[in-house]
């Protein structure tokens, strides 16, 4: 996410930048005009402009900044002469108008650099943060997995052996064993839920109706809603054919969505959850760049979270992805949950924004693709990932 | 015809001794419990079973070496061995399909009936 925003940046500060030396060496030539200097500066200033463009290529940032150097130096060569009155005639105030717009152009350079290194150390961080927390799951699940397995084991078959045993049973005690006897069942099941949930990085796509994902994911949050006033308004568009989803994964994103909206309404308030399909308009991120997702016309399935809470302060909104940003108390928030959410949607190749509704309350909104050529999952799996 | 001749290998003992009595009570099956890994290669040479239900984490022994170490005895090469695991889930096992190191597994929790089903289908009890 954070390499994105950077990759969007380059071009538009390399453009700023090489703007900036042209002026540098204009001005230069307009306070002097009469000095040789005008030519050479103008040259420098150019030659310059390759040189910073290129110093945003990761391979060529030290053959760039050599390069910079270089031409830095030979512009103060010819600004030195002046400077130590060997040729009187070029006026020494050149020098003091383009060595700080030089400066300032190589500072940039190196600042850009050094947040390039910023957003890319950001970006590793978090993945590290990721997988560690999925990794710590995971070894914790399969831990528990097996400590749990053998005493269900040792339930149902005390219950089997008992349910024969018992052959003159009342109808009660039959039901009653039999009952034992599913609740194993269902405990199996959800620690098997919790295994595959938990399962190292990738996605383990299926075909799945994106409207059971997301009725699934309510009834996981069913206990937190029955405890508040909050009613929930579904509006889901029966029409959205099957998708290829991590299913359990997908539910996860649902899952921390609604939670959000749970919390922030507090005690009573709607939601409202809805899922369409729609085409997309050219607009942002939306087009033929490179950095555009989406190309215009792209059909794709838009889930919507709404609720009636209080909204999100303007000042926190370009945090919220962040991992760790939270405003619940200690115990209440990790902060991970946005940034898990963003995680696994761009995984699916879609994305994710929240943000505020017009009038009243936040929404979430998540966009997946409808059609997916299988060979770029890779791609984006990877660049999910790092 | 004789009974079937099971060695239950398990470390944990209230699971093999509820296993093995329903399993002698309701499936015509002669049961032998092992509950130390360590012993269960002595215990399978000396009892000769039809079918080996073999644990794989165990405090003292690892039930695939077991598992590799019966099958290259002689007298045991043609038992058949399924594990008896809590390390997968019952989704993993595809229906008994499954392998684990070459060797099906039934994973825990799994229903009695179900090993006694096992049992029927890969034990053929001539004379
Ligand atoms: N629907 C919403 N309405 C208002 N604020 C929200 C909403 N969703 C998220 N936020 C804000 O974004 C912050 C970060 O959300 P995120 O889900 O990443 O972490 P969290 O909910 O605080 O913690 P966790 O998800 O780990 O329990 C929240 O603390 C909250 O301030
Ligand atoms: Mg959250």
């Amino acid at each position: 996410m954070v390499d994105r925003l950077a990759a969007e940046l380059v071009p538009l500060r390399a453009l700023a930048l090489s703007l900036l030396t042209l002026a540098a060496a204009i001005t230069a030539a307009v306070v002097s005009p009469e000095t040789l200097l005008d030519q050479e500066a103008l040259a420098s200033g150019l030659a310059l402009i390759p040189a910073l463009l290129l110093a945003h290529h990761r391979r060529w940032s030290v053959v760039s900044t050599l390069l910079g150097v270089g031409l830095v130096a030979l512009t103060i060569v010819h600004l030195a002469p002046p400077l130590f009155g060997v040729s009187p005639e070029v006026p020494i105030p050149t020098m003091f108008v383009v060595a700080p717009y030089i400066a300032v152009v190589l500072s940039a350079g190196w600042l850009g650099e050094v947040r390039r290194y910023q957003a890319e150390l950001k970006a590793t961080q978090l993945q590290l943060i990721q997988s560690d927390k999925l990794d710590s799951i995971g070894r914790m699940t399969a831990g528990i997995a097996h400590e749990v397995k053998n005493p269900l084991m040792m339930i149902l078959v005390g219950t089997k052996i008992l349910s024969k045993r018992l052959v003159n049973a009342d109808d009660t005690t039959r039901q009653i064993l039999q009952d034992m006897s599913d609740a194993v069942a269902r405990a199996d099941r959800i620690i098997g839920g919790l295994l595959s949930y938990s399962r190292d990085g990738g996605l383990d796509l299926e075909p799945a109706d994106l409207n059971a994902t997301i009725e699934t994911s309510l009834l996981f949050v069913k206990h937190e809603l029955d405890k508040v006033q909050i009613a929930v308004v579904k509006d889901l568009d029966p029409s959205i054919p099957t998708l290829k989803l991590d299913g359990f994964k997908m539910q996860q994103v649902f899952i921390n969505l609604l939670m959000n909206a749970i919390h922030a309404i507090g005690q009573d308030g709607d939601i409202r959850v809805s899922s369409s399909v729609q085409t997309l308009a050219a607009g942002r991120g939306v087009g033929y760049r490179r950095t555009d997702r989406y190309v215009p016309g792209e059909r794709v399935a838009v889930i919507r979270i709404e609720d009636s809470g209080p909204g999100i302060p303007e000042e926190h909104l370009s945090k919220l992805f962040d991992p760790f940003f939270t405003t619940k108390p200690v115990g209440r928030g990790t902060g991970l949950g946005l940034a898990v959410c963003r995680q696994i949607v761009e995984m699916h190749r879609g994305s994710i924004e929240v943000g505020n509704r017009e009038g009243r309350g936040a929404q979430a909104t998540v966009i997946l693709r409808l059609e997916h050529p299988e060979d770029d999952y890779e791609k984006a799996t990877d660049s999910a990932r790092g | 015809m004789r009974k079937r001749r099971i060695l239950l290998v398990d470390d944990e003992v209230a699971i093999a001794r509820a296993l093995a009595m329903y399993l002698t009570e309701n499936g015509d099956c002669e049961v032998c419990v092992e509950n130390a890994g360590s012993a269960a290669l002595a215990a399978a040479r000396q009892f000769r079973p039809d079918l080996i239900l073999l644990d794989i984490v165990m405090p003292d022994a690892d039930g695939g070496t077991l598992a590799a170490q019966m099958k290259a005895e002689p007298v045991l090469k043609h038992t058949h061995i399924v594990f008896l695991t809590a390390l997968v889930s019952r989704n993993a096992t595809g229906g008994g399909s499954k392998t684990i190191g070459g060797l099906p597994f039934l994973a825990k929790p799994v229903d009695p009936d179900a090993v006694l089903e096992y049992i029927d289908q890969h034990v053929v009890v001539r004379g």
